[in-house]
């Protein structure tokens, strides 16, 4: 579920009742999430649109995904990089480079490298789903903002937890819990990263945003958008997929 | 010059020698002294100006140029992207024949740079890959000249070159495949196998852990560069001593509105190692100053022991009417004898170990292994670098020893009073 808990910025505000109100303890919301996530599994076919100063691209992707330590992704298109993949099961990431029929692990001295040329990178990957377990979360505003009832959430890590960011901050729809928009911030306090989450559907019950941006703050024009194209939840898969063996498979 | 009444300098001087004779032995060991003070601040000095010349010399020859040429805006980032001349590139061969026209700059060597990932087996190493043209980089940095194993890549074969220690880590041998993966110009992820046809050992550390050397054109490839961009050419010069003016030239030569280049000599790129030279420089005149600091006592005191022991026959010549002055000019050219001796023994010894040790570095290596030191390389070796202006600085600061260690007892002596010594009292 990682790539979809980053992607649609759901580790804590599922889209799934009982709805969050301001009463709820932080405590309470992480075991909602736990509750939320803990077993679900997805598959899903999306596209990704990365626009930087020097190139664009656009690559198209296959993703499933096992509770929040296990996912796969694997390039569909462009031909020239399909069957490219990476595996990610609890902390650790594989890629599969399919010209050379070879899999590396990537080192911990590389996990702040671009994950597939995005705005993301192998950290994010890893730690973003951790947000829960190294952050207390609270509620610093309820009420209106631009006649939409929201709710505005601030994380901010926990004692003697290393973490990335200073504190991030989470706007959340009150009509039907789905976030609008992420801001991560440096421990100066100073904006770093954007996530806007856009075009809300339901799919099985589920509200979910179909579209994500990823703006960096010190790469003014840039940006990831994270289309999905399918997307289907409880599907047939366990820990045994997500494999070195899975990884290498041409489709 | 006649001093005083009837004595000459050159008499004064010629009694100074006679009287060293009284006490041979006194006089030999008080010159050894100073003889080894001279010694020590030449050897000293020496050893410092070597291992400068070492640390410039590896900084600027090991692996790096005298002279780098970037665009402008390639540093600090480094990005992958900053080629010179942009993303239309350059033409890299008009700009080697620009470079090479200069008559100090002796070659000129194109390279490009790309982060990336050499993994073998389960092994993966996270590292710079460094694409170079072998045949001009062999006569512009050394670490290439003297491969372990091995030798250099060629164009269109996907060998790679890699570090002794990178290798240890990945556990790969000559002939094994490694997969490299490094980030496209396009946004890709270019990855290939590549041949390890060598290893190289620099003794920087980083370097010789986190660098994969390959030719210019593959790596090129790998990384979605086009062949008329490249990130860096690397210029060597007649002596890093010049790669600033030589610098100062290129960038006139080079200047146009359509590319914004970046030339830089060492002294810009490695401004640590220019300040710590600068710090060493000076500091030659301290250890002098410590050294016969040291020297200056045992002097005196041996000077103040032989005037004290002749306070009679001062007495005397001041009886007689010798000027005081002249029984200073008496003890000081005897200070300068001694201090002529010494510097004859001094030099007996010094020159031929300096010499040796200038042309025979002692290796050291069994007291320490490389050491890294802002950023460069200094090996274990005792390697001493002297001219003239050391031995001159030294032989001046020796006589200057002699005769201020001389000056007291001299004034001493003059002070004897005539009458109460030659009584006895």
């Amino acid at each position: 579920m990682r790539i979809m808990i980053i992607l649609f910025g759901i580790f804590c505000f599922g889209g799934i009742p009982p709805k969050i109100n301001a009463e709820q303890s932080a405590l309470e919301i992480i075991e909602r999430v736990d509750r939320i996530f803990r077993g679900s599994s997805s598959r899903g076919v999306a596209t990704m649109e990365v626009v930087t100063e020097n190139w664009e691209r656009r690559i198209t992707v296959e993703l499933w995904s096992l509770g929040t330590d296990h996912s796969l992704v694997r390039i569909l298109e462009p031909a020239k990089e399909a069957g490219t993949a990476t595996l990610m099961v609890e902390t650790n990431i594989w890629n599969y480079l399919p010209k050379v029929d070879r899999t590396i692990k990537i080192p911990v001295s590389m996990m702040s490298g671009s994950w597939m040329g995005s705005h993301l990178n192998n950290d994010d990957l890893v730690k973003l789903s951790q947000l829960v377990e190294d952050y207390d979360i609270e509620i610093v505003f309820d009420g209106e903002r631009d006649s939409v009832a929201v709710w505005e959430f601030r994380l901010t890590p926990k004692l003697n937890v290393a973490v990335v960011w200073g504190h991030i901050d989470y706007r959340v729809r009150q009509e039907d819990d789905m976030p609008l928009w992420a801001r991560y911030y440096d421990e100066d306090g100073e904006l770093v990263r954007t996530m806007i989450f856009r075009d809300f559907y339901n799919l099985g019950g589920r509200v979910l945003p179909r579209v994500t941006d990823i703006f960096q703050e010190d790469k003014p024009g840039e940006r990831t958008t994270f289309r999905y194209r399918e997307l289907e939840f409880d599907i047939d898969i366990d820990r045994s997929f997500f494999s070195i063996q899975t990884l290498k498979r041409k489709n | 010059m006649a001093l005083g009444s009837n004595i000459h300098v050159g008499m004064c001087f010629r009694i100074g020698c006679l009287n060293l004779n009284r006490h041979r032995k006194r006089t030999v060991f008080t010159a050894l002294g100073l003889g080894v003070g001279y010694f020590a601040a030449v050897f000293i000095s020496g050893w410092m100006n070597g291992i400068q010349a070492e640390m410039v010399e590896n900084a600027t020859s090991l692996v790096s140029g005298q002279i780098e040429i970037h665009s402008s805006s390639y540093r600090p980032e480094r990005s992958l992207y900053e080629t010179i001349g942009g993303r239309s590139g350059v033409n890299v061969e008009g700009l080697l024949r620009q470079v090479s026209s200069d008559p100090t700059v002796i070659s000129a060597a194109p390279r490009v740079y790309v982060g990336g990932l050499i993994s073998s087996g389960e092994s993966t190493s996270a590292g710079m890959l460094m694409g170079i043209q072998p045949d001009l980089e062999s006569t512009l940095s050394r670490f290439l000249n003297e491969l372990v194993e091995g030798r250099l890549p060629e164009p269109g074969q996907n060998e790679i070159l890699i570090g002794t220690e990178m290798a240890r880590q990945l556990g790969v041998l000559i002939g094994n495949e490694l997969v490299v993966v490094a980030p496209g110009a396009d946004g890709s992820m270019g990855n290939d196998l590549f041949k390890v046809i060598g290893f190289f050992r620099t003794g920087l550390s980083e370097f010789d852990v986190g660098v994969g050397v390959m030719h210019l054109e593959d790596l090129q490839l790998l990384a979605s560069l086009d062949r008329n961009r490249i990130h860096e050419v690397a210029v060597s010069t007649l002596s890093p001593s010049i790669a600033a003016e030589t610098a100062e030239r290129l960038r006139d030569t080079l200047a146009s509105d359509e590319i914004e280049i970046a030339v830089e000599p060492w002294t810009e790129l490695r401004p640590a190692i220019v300040e710590y030279v600068a710090l060493m420089g000076s500091a030659h005149l301290i250890v002098f100053s410590i050294v016969f600091f040291i020297a200056l006592f045992g002097v005196a005191n041996t000077m103040l022991m032989a005037t004290f022991e002749r306070r009679r026959e001062f007495a005397v010549m001041l009886a007689l009417g010798t000027n005081p002055w002249e029984i200073v000019l008496i003890v000081v050219c005897e200070a300068v004898a001694i201090g002529l001796l010494s510097l004859l023994l001094g030099t007996v010894v010094t020159l031929p170990l300096m010499e040796w040790w200038q042309n025979a570095p002692l290796d050291l290596s069994r007291f320490y292994g490389d050491l890294n030191f802002l950023g460069s390389l200094v090996r274990p070796r005792l390697r001493v670098e002297y001219d003239m202006g050391i031995l001159l600085q030294a032989a001046a600061m020796l006589l200057t020893t002699a005769v201020v260690a001389s000056i007291y007892p001299a004034v001493k002596a003059a002070k004897v009073p005539p009458a109460d010594t030659l009584s006895g009292l």
